[in-house]
């Protein structure tokens, strides 16, 4: 998981969505109440203006006698203004219209407030009615008020002549403006309040989600006693009793299973040991045999000789166990010491007698490393000895240096020979301990753990080791160690 | 929060979403909001005098294309003590009754709107003066006959509704009477007043008949 994707998981993290729960809760009841609230006391600012309004007006206009047919001029004007002195809530503007009449109490004989649909109403209603205008953001109320003649006790008509008042509601805007910033001023506290259980709840969910992750970090590294203290009896509880008695069955389990796998290893070993001193003893034995095997008559002189070579294999391949069996109890040690590795290399095939033509080198000089010689040995004289067995001479020894960005320079000394090559099937196993990659030549010279003690001994070096084919035939070792002369040397 | 991904973790999303979805209609629009026209409610609004006794009602064409009622009152005391009188107007309507009333009301009309009913901007859409003499039959189940010195062919609907409507109001005080109109060209109107409350075609839809209080 890169550090891209995990700040990106923590901006949707369990903290993160309980918050926006909580918030989102609490923004809902708050803004419903506020919104409720606001809307009726609104509603009901406007209605008791309203209908104060209608009905101030509708006494007005009754206690005033107007004359039909209308005669407009002065006479009216002082009318109407009179009318719209006494207008509650507030002074009104007051408009006549009559046939062709029109007058007000106001400077502007017809208002630009009143709609077609209030005057149509007006005309066809004789109760009068009231509609509410906004215009250019200013609220009016306007009302219309329609004079009828009483024609019978249950009838009336329509004179014609409409009294309309109109009242701007500069006032009521404010009380309401003043009401949405109290909705909104109790609302938004509320959601700064919900943010405290929200940071309690996450809290309460991330500390042990928190402990948890580190637990199982310290399980994965290696610590199989890592436990979680269990407090409380809810969900995540229960996830860390479940996790504590997983991690005791897993160690309990690791546990037996390297137990099994060290008793194997003593036995492996103990063998090996057990073998070793009648080995001993027996190949002074053969020694002697194999050099009164002359006297001896030809059937009994080739058991002999078979008998001899057999004791000296079983020798070889006890000692290979024994290489092994420390390798395995991490008893190997590295006795590194810094050597010019192309004088160690020539030195190695001289030992072995690997000095005719049957092996060449390439060995530039001048390249020293830290290098365990006795392992090196044993690895150059394992792949080289490989190589003339199952290969074919000649055989190539290369030495070069490369770099390598993550880990620096590294040695390269590659192995090659002229013969038919590896099977590819074999390649993966090619390392494996007694793994034959020839599977006719069962009975072959080596004891099957030579590759294996190889690979050991280079990765106790900290380098590692492939195997492969080239391509103009032939197998091919490469082992690679990291060059830790720079440190060495200055 | 309105900008998160949909991602597989749309989940906070939708919550918010509904709750929007809910908020917005309870909010609904802050501050004042305009209305449709309401109905006020109440007694009717307010009211002009009028005495039976002694005033016609005469209906005029209004600037705007209707009819409106004009009160024309004929008591002698009423007109002496305004100073204001009407030619043709000195007959008290108190002493006449029945079609002889309706009759004189007619004639008034005829006679067309007054200055002051001018001033105000009515006209009439009858011709003026035409001569003779208006007859009605009596009153007799709501129906009212009236034969009349003019030709109905010509007149215009307006005309027809100013007679039609001070007839009706004359004879009956609610206004609700069918009225037939006969013309000296031999044609027959059959209408009542639109403006009577009681008359389907004056009744705005779902708009109660008023009612009247003291």
């Amino acid at each position: 998981m890169s550090t891209g994707e995990r700040s990106r998981a923590r901006a949707f993290g369990l903290r993160t969505r309980l918050m926006l729960a909580f918030l989102l809760v609490a923004a809902v009841s708050a803004g419903t109440t506020a919104a409720l609230t606001y809307r009726e006391a609104r509603n009901a600012i406007l209605r008791t203006t309203q209908d104060t309004a209608v009905t101030s007006f509708r006494e007005q206009v009754q206690q005033t006698a107007l004359v039909l047919p209308l005669e407009g001029g002065a006479n009216l004007e002082l009318v109407l203004r009179d009318i719209a002195r006494k207008g509650k809530p507030r002074p009104w503007v007051v408009f006549a219209e009559y046939g062709s009449i029109r007058a007000s109490s106001g400077e502007h004989p017809v208002s630009t407030v009143i709609t077609p649909e209030l005057r149509g109403a007006a005309r066809a209603n004789p109760l009068g009615s009231f509609e509410r205008v906004v215009k250019d953001g200013v609220p009016y109320l306007t009302i219309a008020m329609p004079m009828v003649f009483k024609v019978s006790p249950d009838s009336t008509l329509s004179s014609g002549l409409v009294l309309y008042a109109v009242m701007r509601m500069t006032d009521e805007q404010v009380n309401v403006d003043a009401l949405l910033i109290a909705a909104r001023d109790g609302a938004l506290p509320g959601l700064a309040v919900a943010l405290i259980p929200g940071l309690i709840a996450a809290r309460s969910v991330l500390r042990p989600v928190r402990k948890l992750r580190e637990a199982a970090l310290s399980m994965g590294s290696g610590k199989l006693d890592t436990r979680i203290p269990v407090r409380g009896s809810d969900e995540l509880a229960d996830l860390a009793r479940t996790f504590n008695v997983s991690a005791a069955q897993l160690e309990q389990s690791v546990r037996e299973l390297r137990d099994a796998e060290e008793r194997a290893r003593r036995f492996a070993s103990d063998v090996s040991h057990e073998l070793r001193t009648p080995l001993a003893g027996m190949l002074a034995v053969t020694e002697v045999l194999d050099e009164d095997a002359d006297g001896l008559d030809a059937d009994t002189a080739r058991a002999v000789r078979l008998v001899s070579a057999e004791t000296g294999k079983l020798a070889v391949l006890v000692e290979d166990l024994m290489e092994i069996s420390r390798f395995d109890a991490r008893a190997a040690e590295l006795n590194a010491d810094e050597v010019d590795v192309a004088e160690a290399i020539r030195k190695t095939l001289h030992n072995r007698h690997w000095t005719d033509d049957r092996v060449r080198v390439e060995l530039p000089d001048g390249i020293r490393a830290r290098l365990d010689p006795r392992r090196f040995d044993v690895v150059l004289a394992n792949l080289v000895g490989n190589a003339l067995r199952h290969g074919g001479a000649p055989v190539t020894v290369c030495l070069r240096t490369e770099a390598r960005s993550p880990s620096g320079r590294v040695l390269i000394t590659e192995v090659m020979d002229t013969g038919s090559g590896i099977r590819p099937e074999a390649l993966p196993h090619i390392f494996d301990r007694f793994y034959k990659a020839d599977a006719a030549r069962t009975r072959s010279a080596g004891s099957g753990l030579g590759l294996a003690i190889t690979l050991e001994n280079v990765k106790l070096h900290g380098g590692t080791i492939h195997a492969g084919n080239r391509p103009e035939g032939g197998a091919v070792f490469t082992v690679e160690i990291p060059l830790h002369a720079e440190e060495a040397g200055g | 929060m309105r900008h998160a991904r949909r991602r597989r973790r749309s989940t906070p999303v939708a919550p918010v979403a509904i709750a929007l979805a809910l908020a917005a209609p309870l909010l609904g629009g802050c501050g004042i909001q305009p209305t449709d026209v309401i109905e006020a409610g109440g007694p009717p609004s307010f009211q002009a005098f009028l005495n039976r006794d002694y005033d016609m009602l005469l209906f005029f064409r209004s600037p705007d294309g209707g009819v409106v009622p004009v009160i024309r009152t004929t008591s002698p005391s009423y007109s002496f003590g305004d100073g204001y009188t009407e030619p043709g107007s000195g007959q008290n309507l108190a002493n006449l009754t029945g079609p002889a009333r309706t009759e004189r009301v007619v004639q008034e009309l005829l006679t067309g709107p007054g200055t002051r009913d001018r001033t105000a901007g009515l006209s009439t859409a009858l011709p003026a003066h035409p001569g003779g003499t208006v007859e009605l039959d009596p009153f007799s189940a709501g129906r009212v006959t009236a034969r009349l010195p003019l030709a109905l062919k010509a007149l215009s609907s307006t005309a027809l509704r100013q007679l039609t409507c001070t007839i009706a109001y004359s004879t009956a005080a609610d206004g609700r009477a069918t009225v037939q109109l006969t013309g000296q060209d031999g044609t027959s109107r059959t209408a009542t007043c639109p403006l009577a409350s009681g008359n389907p075609e004056n009744t705005p839809a779902g708009t109660p008949s008023p009612v009247t209080t003291g």
